[in-house]
């Protein structure tokens, strides 16, 4: 067990966003990485590190969770709206988008989704996140068509996966971007997976490892272990895994216990379940956590600076 | 520092005389190495070795034991710093704190929660594990008198927080026998505080802020004779207590300070940040955890982030696998083929008894992998199933040979048709749908069967 000082590994960094002086139109520019000792401990950051919530939203809800419509309205049907909520009302750092709408069975109307990459980046002047099809068939236009949307802004692309990653990492690299790069809850298939897209010429500075994350009581525990691995394997200098790291687990507001909670209990066991996956990820290390209902924003930004006391740990911002 | 097995053996007298109970003094040094035995029994030892190899050979962090009976619970023990080395050992326990103050009914209420309230989740009973009662009033007597109302409702863990020696005495004398958690020994008043302790064999929490102060205090508490020690670092911020329980933790594991081998305790009940603390606590070091009454909506959750961190990364919760029996089928009742993942099992169950309809449940080994992984990782496949349908004698019982697969190992349909000659029916991949299913599916499928809701019970 190595003592603080004795890490020799440092987690690398990545930059999140362009503003108006880096050739983009977003307020704020994100520097995440750079930590060289576990989470939250005195030598971590050189200026204290505070992990970025992002806002997940989508432009198709169907398969959205009940709670989360339930609590924005309309705003489901409106991504535009809904980004620029997130940005004002609910107090996001990031805000991923998934293109929901690329997941129905019959053919996505392309054009339409360039054009709401469009809106989202118009709405709101946040970083982005965006997360394709999921379909190795489409993934290359969709890719292509947020790339071009986004060219500039310095986008977080997901998700790369063993079996499809060409098509996403040639659009970050043609247009600038990041890109998530995910395993299924494996420290040697994330490390293979960021071997894989460096091999195709993605700098390990535009890699974000997403380890998978189970919903808490449904695999969160292997989840969390995996976050804790890569972070030591990172700092005790494996530089295939010193990339920053981001949670989401997607499937809290579903969970049994969430769609059978009594009616008067859905909402804060909602926000409760997805709070106990959450906060424990950037416990373990996580630098961006993903969460979709817009109450856990504050809850949880609340929670990471009570672990970054003394206002430090807000993220670099303006530049590398 | 720990001590290997031949470091010990070169300080043992090297009779070979089997007086400790051990064929030999190499057998005797490797099972102190690991713990496992105690310098006392070797007879030929003199006192400053057995000093000395008590410090090196005992467990790095103390087991202390809160509570009697039945709801008692172990804390301490631990062994790594990361889950993923071996496992944590034993989870914290939780208690709802109370001020004494408050009415004898309103502690009542709380007590009685404490009491009944349990979420059973996958084949466990995840409940709150005691009260800690505090002593707000300064008074002796008031304090007593909560102490009181807590011990009439049930048994349980109690934790007694007071400064005062009077109040302490006053509360022991409701609850002495129970090995209730003292809270807490400060540099004030640790010579009455340890005197209480050993008068009741109550383990005693040690509470000062900072490492130093806290190694020191502890240190005088195990020289006045007080054994079963807690350590209450008595953070100011929920980032303090990682970093200060990081610290005793890994201190207590490499030994450099033995007086901080004990389990630690965490407060949590710190206005607005009571969430983000308790599951800190949970997940980083904290072996009892106070906080203040939380509503379940908020308490099951923290107490299933328990319940996963504290499972063996090895070893999923499992279940035996064999034939399971839900709503008392009878031949010709729908057999449905599951792994034996207990959280799949569990859900899985869940609905099925909730609509009442009487099948068989064959429940394959994947030693524990859900039906996803069970897939992926090729666990589950065609001879796993052909076997068990062998091996547990499954036609015998449902008097049909056919087989409902999870619509997760959809792909296998095909192969397991073929390695068993019985016919396959896909079915939903969502649990909560698989009741609609059989209701539609099996009927048509089935020779003579129909299952729907068996008659109320
Ligand atoms: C936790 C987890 C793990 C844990 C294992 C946990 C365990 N005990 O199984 C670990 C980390 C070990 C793991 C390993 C792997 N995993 Co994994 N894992 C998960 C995760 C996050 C949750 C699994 C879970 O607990 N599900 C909950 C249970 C209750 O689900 P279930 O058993 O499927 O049961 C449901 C249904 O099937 C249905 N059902 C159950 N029985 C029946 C019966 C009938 C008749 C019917 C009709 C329905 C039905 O009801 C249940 C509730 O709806 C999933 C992602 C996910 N969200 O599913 C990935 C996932 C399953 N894993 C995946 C993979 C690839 C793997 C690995 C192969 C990768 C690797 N590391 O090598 C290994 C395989 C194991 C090995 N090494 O041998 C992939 C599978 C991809 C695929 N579609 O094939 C997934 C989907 C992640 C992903 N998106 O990439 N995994
Ligand atoms: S009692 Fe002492 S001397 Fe005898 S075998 Fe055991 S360790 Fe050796």
């Amino acid at each position: 067990m190595a003592e603080p000082g004795e890490w020799t590994g440092t987690i690398g960094r990545v930059v999140l966003g362009a503003t108006k002086g880096e050739g983009g139109t977003r307020s704020v520019q994100y520097c995440i990485g750079g930590s060289r000792d576990l989470p939250f401990l005195p030598d971590e950051a050189p200026c204290g590190r505070r992990p970025l919530i992002a806002l997940e939203i989508c432009d198709d809800p169907a398969l959205w969770p009940a709670v989360v419509k339930e609590y924005i309205g309309a705003l489901a049907d409106d991504p535009a709206a809904w980004a620029r909520e997130a940005e004002r009302t609910f107090g996001a750092d990031l805000v991923r988008l998934h293109l929901t709408s690329t997941h129905r069975r019959q053919a996505p109307d392309l054009d339409t989704v360039g054009k709401t990459v469009e809106a989202v980046l118009a709405a709101t002047t946040l970083p982005l996140i965006i997360e394709g099809s999921g379909d190795p068939a489409l993934d290359s236009e969709v890719f292509r068509r947020c790339g071009e949307a986004g060219a500039g802004e310095r986008l977080l692309l997901g998700t790369a996966e063993a079996d499809r990653y060409r098509s996403i990492a040639a659009a970050a690299l043609a247009y600038g971007h990041a890109v998530i790069a995910q395993s299924p809850i494996d420290i040697n298939l994330a490390k293979q997976m960021n071997i894989l897209l460096r091999e195709i010429g993605v700098p390990a500075d535009r890699i974000v490892i997403d380890p998978y994350t189970g919903a808490l009581g449904y695999g969160f525990e292997y989840s969390y272990s995996v976050m804790e691995r890569i972070r030591y394997a990172a700092l005790m200098g494996d530089t295939d895994l010193a990339m920053p790291v981001l949670s989401a687990a997607p499937d809290s507001l579903t969970v049994k216990e969430v769609r059978d909670a009594p009616p008067a209990e859905r909402q804060e066991r909602a926000l409760s379940w997805e709070f106990h996956a959450a906060f424990p990820a950037a416990v373990a290390g996580a630098d961006i956590v993903c969460v979709r209902h817009p109450l856990s924003v504050k809850r949880l930004r609340d929670a990471c600076a009570a672990l970054t006391p003394g206002g430090k740990g807000t993220p670099v911002q303006g530049g590398g | 520092m720990a001590l290997k097995a031949l470091d010990i053996y070169k300080l043992l007298p090297k009779k070979n005389c089997k007086e400790c109970g051990f064929p030999t003094c190499l057998t005797f040094a490797m099972k102190l190495a690991s713990g496992k035995a105690d310098p006392d029994t070797c007879p030929y030892l003199d006192e400053a070795t057995k000093h000395l190899l008590k410090g090196a050979t005992r467990p790095p962090i103390r087991r202390v034991k809160i509570g009697v009976g039945e709801r008692s619970f172990a804390i301490g023990e631990e062994i790594v710093l990361f889950r993923h080395d071996k496992s944590f050992v034993h989870p914290p326990g939780i208690l709802f704190q109370v001020p004494d103050l408050q009415t004898a009914e309103e502690i009542r209420r709380v007590a009685s929660r404490v009491k009944d309230e349990v979420f059973p989740r996958v084949g466990e009973l995840l409940r709150v594990n005691g009260i800690a009662i505090r002593n707000d009033s300064g008074s002796p007597e008031t304090f007593g008198k909560a102490v009181r109302v807590v011990e009439e409702t049930a048994e349980f863990p109690e934790v007694l927080i007071a400064g005062s020696p009077a109040s302490m005495e006053a509360a022991l004398a409701e609850c002495g026998n129970y090995r209730p958690l003292i809270h807490a020994a400060t540099a004030e008043n640790h010579g009455a505080m340890c005197a209480l302790a050993k008068r009741s064999g109550a383990p005693l929490v040690v509470k000062a802020r900072g490492i130093d102060a806290l190694q020191e205090l502890a240190a005088t508490c195990e020289a006045a004779g007080v054994q079963d020690l807690v350590l209450d670092p008595a953070p100011e911020t929920t980032c303090e207590f990682l970093q200060t329980a990081t610290m005793i933790r890994r201190m207590a594991l490499a030994r450099t300070a033995p007086e901080l081998g004990y389990p630690v305790y965490l407060d949590a009940t710190v206005p607005g940040r009571e969430e983000a603390t308790l599951s800190l606590g949970i997940l980083k070091y904290a072996s009892v955890i106070v906080t203040t009454p939380r509503e379940p909506a908020s308490l099951l959750p923290a107490l299933t982030l328990r319940q996963n961190i504290y499972t063996d990364p090895q070893k999923p919760i499992q279940m035996t696998p064999g034939i399971y029996r839900v709503n008392n089928p009878a031949p010709g009742d729908p057999l449905l083929l599951t792994v034996n993942f207990s959280l799949t099992y569990f859900t899985l169950l869940g609905y099925l008894e909730s609509s009442r309809i009487p099948c068989f449940l064959l429940l394959v080994d994947t030693e524990g992998f859900s039906v996803l992984t069970a897939v992926a990782s090729g666990k589950l496949n065609e001879n796993l199933i052909r076997d068990s349908l062998q091996r547990f004698g499954v036609e015998a019982e449902t008097g049909h040979r056919i087989l409902v697969l999870p619509g997760y190992a959809a792909p296998l349909s095909g192969r397991v048709e073929e390695a068993t000659g019985w016919k396959v029916l896909v079915g939903p991949r969502d649990a909560a749908e698989v009741p609609e299913f059989l209701e539609q599916s099996w009927k048509k499928a089935a020779p003579g069967g129909s299952p729907g809701p068996a008659p109320g019970p």
